[in-house]
């Protein structure tokens, strides 16, 4: 640690240069990282609700609502339908608004109406089941979230490829800069490299300092990059809370592993800290060792 | 591997050497000679005489043109050679500038030859102190170059360069940047180690070369064109 306190002292500016650089790009990428992941959580949120919800009139009787149920199953084309009774209905009405008496006073059981929440095997059946089912009589609303998912999967597609090109730009630029700032560093320590490789030290030996620093500087700017990250998400959350206040959770599946990201889990705060340090440290180490490679003979 | 826990009589062998620079320059035109271990070796002529040239060659800083360069029985002059650190950390070298890093104290700039080599710390401790008495500087080990005088910093660099039991010491004019009596304080350590390691001084200093009464290799316009085993020399 001695030995890289005194190289910072003895050249703080380019100490400094790469300090803010590996910050301003870590920051860059943990904001991106954050908002990619938010909204894969919110697409798979958005697609497992009921992709077409069709609410009945007051008035329709259980047994046509069943037989209707029965004719989508037949049909192949639907994955799944789930009967909600005007009971259920109030049920899931009074827990959404059990903060609020007086909407609880004003509605009872028999003026919610009967749904089925449909899930179908294809996104592109869904407008032919809507179109099928408002022709059916007792129908009061047919909705179906196409448009929504369709506009997520674009957003998300966008913001995908646009964070592709934005990472490619700041790990180019990010490793340029780091490599000129050690070239500098190389050509100031010229005479005592020169001196090591007189006396017989190795290549590996006479690398090690600017490694050493390399490391430092990676995990110090991750570090102090997740801090303050923390701290503006912990500022932003109330309104985070109040905008995603419908929403139980937000998750990624990877298969083997589903990633709880909404409300903030430990388990995706460690991942968060993990994937920034490594990607510090990897640019900041991989720079170096490029720097090293090409002006070190 | 290079095996140097075995030394050889012969420890250094110039054969047909010569140097030859891209622009043309001629720096060594066939030059022959052997050193034996432990022999102390003056290299004299004026310069550009090849003196310099004579101590990379036996670095392995610079590479022959045609000829062949022995050091302990290894083939330094070739180009499949691939072992030069392990070479080096053999080799003490003293430099006419002294070469002593300016923002490292005295003992750390002793201790950084024996660290390359991986020496555990405490080790060198006691090899920094050893070395430190012998060139007289063992109160000094906190003080920083700039506190220094030109002979006590040649004195550090010889400190360096025999630490770590390196066989071969190679000064190229240590006494060039010094007074008459701190040249002879400097002269007066090399006596010290002489017939424990094989030392090679360039130098033009008449008066060490005459007195000392020691091998004298005399190179002019990059030819060896005598070798007194016990002489002195004349500009």
């Amino acid at each position: 640690m001695r030995e890289i306190f005194t190289a910072i002292k003895r050249t703080p500016y380019q100490s400094f240069a790469t300090f803010f650089t590996l910050f301003l790009t870590l920051f860059l990428s943990l904001a991106v990282f954050f908002i990619l992941t938010f909204l894969y959580g919110m697409l798979g949120y958005v697609e497992s609700r009921p992709q077409v919800t069709v609410y009945f009139q007051t008035q329709t009787s259980e047994n046509n609502i069943f037989k209707l149920k029965e004719q989508l199953l037949s049909s192949e084309k639907v994955l799944s339908a789930k009967y909600v009774s005007k009971t259920e209905a109030y049920e899931i009405y009074k827990k959404l608004n059990k903060d609020n008496p007086l909407l609880l006073e004003m509605v009872t059981s028999d003026i919610l109406p009967a749904s089925l929440e449909i899930f179908a095997k294809k996104p592109s059946f869904l407008p032919e089941i809507a179109d099928f089912l408002k022709k059916q009589s007792g129908i009061d609303e047919v909705n179906f979230q196409k448009n929504i998912i369709d506009k997520l999967l674009s957003l998300t597609s966008i913001v995908r490829k646009t964070s592709i090109a934005f990472f490619a730009y700041f790990i180019i630029t990010t490793i340029i800069i780091l490599i000129s700032i050690t070239h500098f560093k190389i050509a100031l320590k010229k005479d005592e490299i020169e001196l090591l490789q007189l006396l017989g030290a190795d290549r590996f030996y006479i690398k090690k300092p600017f490694l050493k620093e390399a490391l430092f500087f990676g995990l110090l700017s991750s570090m102090v990059v997740f801090l303050i990250f923390s701290a503006l998400f912990f500022v932003v959350r109330p309104y985070l809370q109040s905008y995603l206040s419908g929403v139980s959770n937000l998750s990624i599946d990877f298969g083997f592993y589903n990633l709880v990201i909404w409300p903030l889990t430990l388990e995706f705060t460690a991942a968060s800290f993990l994937i920034t340090t490594l990607f510090g440290v990897f640019i900041s180490i991989a720079s170096t060792l490029l720097a090293t490679q090409k002006y070190i003979k | 591997m290079l095996d140097w826990l075995k030394f050889y009589e012969t420890m250094i062998v110039f054969e047909n050497v010569i140097k030859k620079f891209p622009l043309g320059n001629i720096a060594l035109q066939d030059v022959s000679f052997e050193i034996e271990d432990n022999e102390f070796v003056f290299l004299v002529g004026s310069s550009g005489a090849g003196k310099t040239t004579i101590l990379k060659l036996i670095l392995q800083d610079t590479l022959p043109t045609s000829g062949t360069v022995m050091v302990n029985e290894f083939d330094v002059s070739s180009k499949k050679f691939h072992h030069t650190e392990k070479l080096r950390r053999n080799i003490g070298f003293v430099f006419q500038d002294f070469k002593i890093l300016p923002e490292k104290n005295i003992y750390e700039n002793i201790a950084i030859s024996l660290q390359i080599m991986g020496i555990s710390a405490k080790e060198v401790k006691n090899k920094v102190k050893d070395a430190l008495d012998l060139v007289g500087l063992n109160h000094k080990e906190k003080v920083f170059p700039v506190q220094l005088s030109a002979g006590e910093l040649q004195r550090v660099a010889i400190a360096r360069a025999i630490c770590g039991d390196r066989k071969i010491i190679l000064a190229d004019e240590p006494t060039g940047n010094l007074d008459p009596k701190t040249t002879w304080d400097i002269i007066k350590i090399f006596k010290k180690i002489e017939g424990k390691k094989t030392i090679i001084i360039a130098t033009h200093n008449t008066d060490i070369v005459n007195s000392l009464k020691k091998r004298v290799l005399i190179l002019k316009e990059g030819r060896l064109i005598k070798d007194i085993r016990k002489g002195g020399y004349e500009l």
